[in-house]
């Protein structure tokens, strides 16, 4: 526990509460125009002629199509993966084809609409059942249909299944969901000469950067991404979206240009979770999981073949967190006409939660034994290794899962009819992106650590990385600030994603303390431990060597150098490794290791309506393997928004396309997030004592909370009224259809 | 007419603007003319409640209202000063129980909270200051936080 | 973004000028706005001419023994707050609280609800059980229309272009409820709804079934079923049955047209017992 941080709150707080804080929407400029993409007028087939004229002659407008490129930009941009507008080939629905900007919002839009574009139309592929009905044969590798192909075996699986008792088989399905930050994508873009900058709101300016320099054919040292504070990320703002074309136009028009997505737009060209279809057999014998297939079908939209991280990431987790001796899996990343499938909080986890959970159980009922015990036996324990061969480290799901379960125990004692509880574990590892640095400034009076992370509402940046600087310097919370700063100024990082913040710059303080430390124990002549103590506003330096206490403001021991940089500065950094996977296993792709082993186990209880198959979440508890529990509100805080955020994904969240790739619900009525009266009161149970990849063995949290939601819910639905949900989200008329009340 | 001059007081503030278009919602009279950023944009077709503000003391959707139609009347935002102590309470409240994360729905959050507040008196009970909030979506905080908050203020209440 | 001019006239009669100088594109009438502007943003009504009701004295709520008349452009939360439409008029208040949000409500009118005529109102089903009129205004006087006449089809309703409703009219107040079933139960719209009321005069009752398309509709054989005061069991489940028969049920993104039928049937059982329970009920 650290009482400091408790009793300090969010920095944040009071500007926030006071409208004075300023997102990525609030952008404006003096001169400023408004921008707007042209949209593809359909999901698939080519440009065939674009015409920018009858924009170009309103009053004030810009615009710009591939053609304009090759004058605004260096060479270098053709050889970007992606072109910038879509022409001879339409990727997906509303993909730009142009851009405009103009003096005012409302004119941008006329000008937009009066771009004119003709199109040859090309067959539209809506979604992966349509190119494979079945599932993909031999020839499916290298087609232009897939993008992604992983494969991986160990030991005799045909044997397994041969000699099992019983073999289950099941197919399941899940929906698209979107990330929902209320605040739209936007940013403010402006070129002067050769600079290059823009301000945006971005969970990740450095990545940004990256990506810019790639797509535009800049260097990166041309480039400045600053940020804004964040209105929501959970993904779906950690790579460039509008900032490309933003700055095209700035370097068109000559003046600041401001892009922002409408709520629609946001969900038409987000880049997010995207359907999939699983299928799960597994192979029992004395009691005991003795084989498992898994395949995976994973909608990637228009990913590009090659960069589709997501088919081999989220295919582990279609095997974990359980024990099997021998395993077939295989995945395939297929293009569809969407938006490249992209990051959307612990990326595709839930639903493998959901699918692995809801199998296993369903398998257990099968062979008659008890489903929760039947999934406990089987947990990966610390020191064994997972299917893929890497060892397990300190792992706390096994003994959140005994808790859970001892809570539903007792629920159902007091369970009411129609009322069904369900337990559900998860995993989860820290992330750690391409690493992290930070700035350390121990200043007279106060400590500054400088980063390039925007806070994008977790409070990871401002509150989180200040409760590491507490537990490590010893200083109270109000001596320490978080500063935020553009790629100019800041120290590399990779950026607010995969619950890496606190635990990746977490480790650089520790890093860059423990450099402040052996300078000022030099300085004090001491040899021994430094520690930092307050006297009034002053910070001190304090020493216990042999010879008696030595205790000296910070002031006193400053360089001249030092003193006009406003204090001691030091550079923390952590870079940190994945884990091994035995490769000999892997046939085709990509699998990955983890960095940690962090475990959630979950308990539902639900009411459901056995005239209409409605459901009603009553209360819910999750227990969370934290390592150690750094920030305990903000902690607690990541499970409750993370617990809600699951439960539209299991209930309410499906982004619906037509067979002709229309998306039929960008809209806040029709894409339905959780409001206030769904979420039940939600207790939040932390185990430490299973250190992870973070400071003080933390783990990261920001992602696992939501993972074992849609399972936890989907079982308890199972019990309550013997409906087995085999597709998310699990709809009213989705239950009422299993209860064949239809 | 196709625009003309508008006066509101904002926060206990005269603010006029001279040629606002007859189309023109508060939301972007108070934002871009006032520089009132606090009030934010999310949806602008009423289906998330950032933008929610108070006209004569009664939660009003700013991104569906003409600015003309409030044309002299009294507007409060998440800007507001001491001359709302109601909404100071709310804000007391919130940085008590933690109850922000991202700060993008809180405005609409506190004000339609204000608002409630205002229009019951002391008397509001829970479920109504729950149903004055079904209409802010809120994706950080699943709303448990908010809902701490909404006790202490009922708890404050005489 | 559509530009438009907007007019706020002081009077009916300046209200039917403004309406017919902007004849002949029309003009779009502005209660809350709440319907029109989003219509406004996206394209489904491009008006040259907004007339603003807003300075209109129609913001009334009048008891006259019986029947009340609500004034078009009074706001829902103002009818929701009223303690004697709560008891009297349960279901209208129900319906009512089910329209959006409360910052919604502030500004959303029972007249502009009516006149868009959307087949997924939550207010028009209620209206039909209730046997409410709507009072229309024009050049040429005033003529009143049962709101199932008046509401004619999918947005649209018995309305000239010089026209403007100024008020809703209730015969009785009458025992009454409303139930509905929705993906998310707050600021969603309603996959079905039902609404049913029973006359303390003629102990008949009324049903009515809402997103249908293409408009919420009477269903009398339901009613009929149900016979007159307290049903018994059986009367109830015939009514729920005729009630799914009676009803052509679309299919689209919010639900199959076999789960809305099987809807309506649920939702007739439980708010007929509803409404049974509801104060005044006649035995």
């Amino acid at each position: 526990m650290t009482p400091a941080s408790e009793t300090a709150g969010r920095p944040d707080a009071r500007a926030k509460l006071h409208g004075a804080v300023r997102y990525g929407t609030d952008l404006e400029s003096p001169g400023m125009l408004w921008g707007a993409l042209v949209p593809a007028p359909r999901p698939s087939g080519a440009v065939r002629r674009l015409d920018l004229s009858a924009a170009r002659a309103l009053p004030g407008v810009v615009a710009i199509g591939p053609d304009d490129l090759d004058r605004l930009l260096p060479p270098a941009y053709r050889s970007a993966e992606r072109p910038l507008f879509a022409a001879a080939s339409i990727d997906y629905g509303f993909q730009p084809i142009a851009a405009v900007a103009a003096p005012t919002r409302a004119a941008a839009r006329a000008a937009a609409e009066a771009v004119r574009a003709t199109v040859d139309p090309a067959p539209v592929v809506a979604d992966v059942e349509s190119i494979f009905p079945d599932w993909p044969g031999p020839e499916a590798v290298g087609s232009p249909h897939v993008a992604a192909h992983v494969h991986a075996v160990r030991g005799d699986v045909d044997a397994a299944f041969r000699d099992a008792d019983r073999v289950v088989r099941e197919t399941y399905r899940t929906a698209s969901v979107h990330q929902v930050a209320l605040e739209p994508h936007a940013c403010l873009a402006r070129v002067d000469g050769d600079r290059w900058t823009v301000r945006t709101s971005t969970q990740s300016p450095f990545g940004t950067r990256e990506d810019l320099a790639t797509m535009l054919g800049l260097p990166e040292s041309a480039i400045e991404v600053a940020g804004t504070w964040v209105g929501g990320g959970f993904g779906g703002k950690g790579a460039p979206l509008l900032e490309p074309y933003a700055l095209l136009l700035a370097r068109a028009s000559g003046r600041p240009v401001r892009l922002a997505l409408d709520y629609a737009e946001e969900f038409r060209l987000g880049r997010t979770t995207l359907p999939a279809v699983v299928r799960m057999e597994t192979a029992v014998r004395d009691g005991t999981i003795s084989g498992r297939r898994v395949r995976l079908l994973l909608d990637v939209g228009a990913a590009l073949p090659g960069r589709d991280f997501a088919t081999g990431y989220s295919i582990g987790f279609l095997l974990g967190p359980y024990r099997t001796p021998t395993f077939e899996v295989e995945g395939f990343g297929v293009r569809t006409h969407k938006p490249p499938f992209g990051p959307h909080r612990a990326p595709f986890a839930p639903q493998c939660a959901f699918v692995v959970e809801s199998h296993l159980d369903h398998v257990a009922r099968e062979v008659g034994l008890d489903p929760e015990a039947f999934r406990a036996a089987h947990l990966w324990r610390e020191g064994e290794a997972t299917p893929l061969g890497q060892p397990v480290g300190p792992f706390g799901l096994a003994a959140a899962f005994e808790r859970a379960r001892a809570t539903a125990r007792a629920w159902r004692a007091a369970a009411p009819p129609g009322h069904g509880v369900g337990v559900a574990g998860g995993f989860w590892s820290t992330g750690t992106g391409a690493g992290g640095e930070l700035r350390l400034r121990l200043a007279p009076s106060e400590v500054v650590l400088e980063v390039g992370e925007r806070e994008i509402g977790s409070g990871s940046v401002v509150a989180g990385l200040r409760a590491v600087a507490v537990r490590v310097l010893g200083l109270p919370a109000d001596r320490i600030r978080v500063e935020s700063l553009g790629t100019a100024e800041a120290p590399f990082d990779s950026g607010v994603f995969g619950s890496r913040t606190v635990a990746v710059l977490g480790r650089a303080i520790e890093a860059a303390a423990a450099e402040l430390r052996s300078i000022l124990a030099a300085r004090l002549g001491a040899g021994g431990p430094v520690e930092f103590g307050i006297d009034g506003e002053r910070i001190h330096v304090r020493a216990d060597p042999a010879g008696g206490r030595i205790d000296r403001p910070l002031a006193d021991l400053l360089t001249p150098d030092e003193r006009g940089e406003g204090g001691v500065v030091v550079v923390g950094k952590h870079y940190g490794r994945g884990g091994t996977i035995d490769e000999s296993l892997v046939r085709a792709g990509t699998f990955y290791g983890y960095t940690d082993f962090t475990g959630a186990a979950h308990v539902a209880e639900v009411a459901v309506d056995r005239a209409t198959g409605a459901v009603r979440v009553v209360r819910y508890t999750a227990f969370q393997d934290v390592g150690t529990l750094v920030d305990p509100p903000a902690a607690r805080a990541q499970v409750e928004g993370g617990i809600a955020m699951g439960l539209g994904t299991a209930l309410t969240e499906e982004a619906i396309w037509s067979d002709d790739g229309r998306l039929l619900n960008p809209g806040l009525l029709d894409y339905r997030i959780p409001t206030f009266g769904e979420v039940p009161p939600i207790e939040v149970e932390f185990l430490e004592g299973f250190p992870g990849a973070g400071p003080f063995g933390a783990k990261g949290l920001g992602e696992p909370p939501i993972i074992p939601v849609p399972a936890a819910i989907a079982l308890a639905v199972r019990e309550a009224c013997g409906a087995h949900a085999t597709e998310l989200p699990v709809t009213a008329e989705r239950t009422a259809r299993a209860l064949k009340l239809l | 007419m196709t625009g003309g001059p508008i006066a509101l007081r904002v926060n206990g503030v005269e603010r006029r603007a001279s040629d606002v278009p007859a189309s023109e919602r508060l939301l972007d009279t108070l934002r871009w003319r006032f520089d009132l950023k606090g009030t934010k944009e999310g949806c602008r077709t009423g289906g998330c409640g950032a933008c929610t503000v108070l006209v004569d003391g009664e939660s009003t959707l700013s991104c569906l209202t003409l600015t003309h139609e409030v044309d002299g009347r009294a507007v409060a935002t998440i800007e507001a000063g001491g001359e709302s102590p109601t909404m100071e309470r709310v804000r007391a409240a919130f940085v008590a129980e933690g109850a922000l994360q991202c700060g993008y729905c809180t405005p609409g959050f506190v004000v339609a909270l204000t608002g409630l507040l205002e229009e019951r008196g002391r008397a509001a009970s829970r479920d109504e200051m729950l149903e004055a909030l079904a209409g802010n979506l809120c994706r950080c905080t699943g709303y448990a936080a908010i809902g701490r908050a909404v006790e202490r203020l009922r708890a404050e209440a005489p | 973004m559509v530009e438009f001019d907007l007019v706020a006239p002081r009077s009916a009669d300046e209200a039917f000028a403004a309406l017919r100088a902007a004849a002949p594109d029309g003009a779009a009438v502005l209660a809350g706005g709440t319907d029109l502007l989003p219509d406004v943003d996206e394209g489904r009504q491009r008006p040259r001419v907004v007339v603003s009701l807003r300075h209109l004295p129609w913001r009334t709520l009048d008891w006259a023994g019986p029947s009340l008349t609500i004034g078009s452009t009074l706001p829902l939360r103002a009818l929701e707050q009223d303690p004697d439409l709560v008891r009297r008029f349960p279901g209208l208040a129900e319906a009512i609280r089910d329209v959006g949000s409360v910052a919604l409500r502030h500004r959303a009118t029972l007249g502009g609800n009516v006149v868009r005529a959307a087949p997924t109102s939550d207010l028009v089903p209620v209206l039909l059980a209730l046997d409410a009129e709507v009072e229309i205004v024009g050049p040429r006087g005033t003529r009143r229309l049962p709101v199932d006449r008046f509401v004619r089809a999918s947005r649209r309703v018995d309305l000239g272009p010089e026209e403007l409703v100024r008020a809703v009219w209730f015969p009785e107040a009458r025992p009454s409820a409303y139930r509905w079933q929705r993906v998310r139960p707050a600021n969603d719209i309603s996959q079905v709804a039902v609404a049913a009321a029973c006359s303390p005069a003629d102990r008949r009752w009324r049903i009515a079934v809402g997103g249908v398309a293409p408009r919420p509709v009477r269903i009398p054989s339901a009613a009929e079923a149900l016979g007159a005061g307290a049903p018994t069991a059986a009367a109830v489940a015939r009514a729920a049955r005729a009630a799914a028969d009676a009803v052509a049920f679309p299919t689209d993104r919010r639900a199959s047209a076999d789960y809305r039928r099987h809807l309506v049937a649920t939702l007739v059982e439980r708010v007929v017992d509803a409404v049974v329970r509801a104060e005044g009920f006649p035995r």
